[in-house]
């Protein structure tokens, strides 16, 4: 029951955490009216995992071998896509968010552009979600014996436990300020991309797309990413406890590429939609 | 901005699949049979050659979803119920490289390298 608890929370632990940031943003800036985005975004990603789960179980052959990994990839290069763009633009305004909040806020609504939201959303829920499907498909298929029912329960129960990790952050999170939120959020945002950029790297390595490179280093004896504490530390900062060189080394370059379009002087930002009479960038 | 977004997904898409489409066209390194029945895998202990690729044929004999795991490889890969994957593995050095089962932990092995 445990081994199963752990597996299913540290797989819902990443969507639950993008979904309650995702909210907590839509919230934060008055776009309540805008749910639907998230809402709908994390659905489709449910159905969409359904649908792989259902599909890869049917699939045969080399679109077995390939398919899977295909859309693992491309899910994952969106979702570092969307994740930074939205990390720069709420840094962006977390710069400019003093003053008039108000304002400010109907500003965001209008030239963030909401299905991003959605996509965000899905990605977070579909990451991860087909093989989750997949797992919970075998344990229920197997919940005849005592021990299965067990085991079933468990991974329920680590499903719940993310969704209520995925609330608390929504429910903490409103008691923050806005500008430290987007403050914070950006930050975070950009290491949860960081992970998942090197995630991708790493899969084409395995996959041979890329050159092979060593193990960086080798910390799972202290603390192993499918353990409960590396589990987490894997779906909040990209943590991993055995990384190649070329893993760690694109984490570190994401960091650095994607830090200085976040953190370099904000003036020197062409947007046109900057609001007039901000405050310079030195007040964040 | 939208279509900058649009433009970026649909690159990215096309360079996955033309990156996959060669993988495909390469030449076909051997194949091991590895199975996976009653929670365990058969054999446990798979032997291979150094410095040759190959491709380790899993099949999943069991009821439920496997998945193939090795940290020392770097491989996940899920094998349905019933189903057969081919996992493509590098060249590897001498040595044990350990594996198991994500689905399900006490299902283990390793495969030798010499």
């Amino acid at each position: 029951m445990g081994g199963t608890f752990v597996i299913t929370l540290r797989e819902g632990f990443e969507a639950a955490l993008i979904l309650g940031i995702v909210y907590t943003y839509l919230q934060k800036i008055g776009a309540q009216r805008h749910y639907r985005y998230a809402t709908r975004g994390g659905v489709l990603g449910v159905l969409a995992s359904i649908a792989l789960g259902v599909v890869v179980t049917a699939l045969s052959g080399p679109l077995l071998d390939l398919g899977p990994d295909i859309i693992g990839l491309a899910v994952i290069f969106v979702a570092v896509v969307v994740l930074t763009w939205h990390g720069y633009w709420m840094r962006q305004h977390a710069r400019a968010m003093k003053g008039d909040v108000q304002r400010k806020i109907d500003e965001a609504q209008t030239t963030h552009r909401m299905w991003i939201i959605g996509v965000i959303a899905f990605t977070g829920v579909f990451r991860e979600g087909a093989e989750t499907v997949l797992f919970l498909w075998g344990l229920l298929t197997q919940a005849t014996s005592t021990s299965g029912w067990a085991s079933a329960l468990g991974a329920v129960l680590g499903l719940i436990m993310a969704a209520s990790l995925g609330w608390a952050i929504f429910r903490g999170g409103r008691h923050v300020s806005l500008q430290r939120f987007f403050g914070v959020t950006s930050i975070f945002l950009l290491l949860l991309a960081a992970g998942m950029f090197s995630t991708g790297i790493g899969r084409l390595e395995v996959m041979g797309f890329l050159p092979a490179t060593p193990t960086a280093w080798d910390t799972s004896f202290l603390l192993d990413d499918h353990g409960f504490i590396g589990g987490f530390l894997n779906g909040l900062i990209g943590y991993r406890s055995r990384p190649s060189v070329l893993e760690a080394g694109s984490y570190v370059l994401y960091l650095a590429v994607a830090g200085f379009l976040l953190f370099r002087s904000g003036s020197s930002s062409p947007r046109s939609d900057a609001p007039k009479g901000r405050i310079p960038a030195h007040a964040v | 901005m939208r279509r900058a977004l649009t433009l970026l997904i649909a690159g990215l898409l096309v360079s996955v699949v033309a990156v996959a489409g060669t993988a495909v066209a390469a030449d076909a390194p051997p194949e091991i049979a590895l199975t996976i029945d009653k929670d365990q895998f058969q054999p446990s202990e798979v032997k291979v050659k150094a410095n040759t690729p190959f491709v380790l044929v899993v099949t999943n004999k069991g009821a439920k979803a496997a998945e193939f795991e090795s940290k020392d490889l770097r491989v996940e890969k899920v094998v349905p119920a019933g189903k057969t994957v081919n996992v493509r593995i590098r060249a590897l050095k001498p040595g044990s490289y350990a594996f198991f089962d994500d689905f399900n932990k006490a299902a283990t092995g390793r495969i030798v390298a010499e």
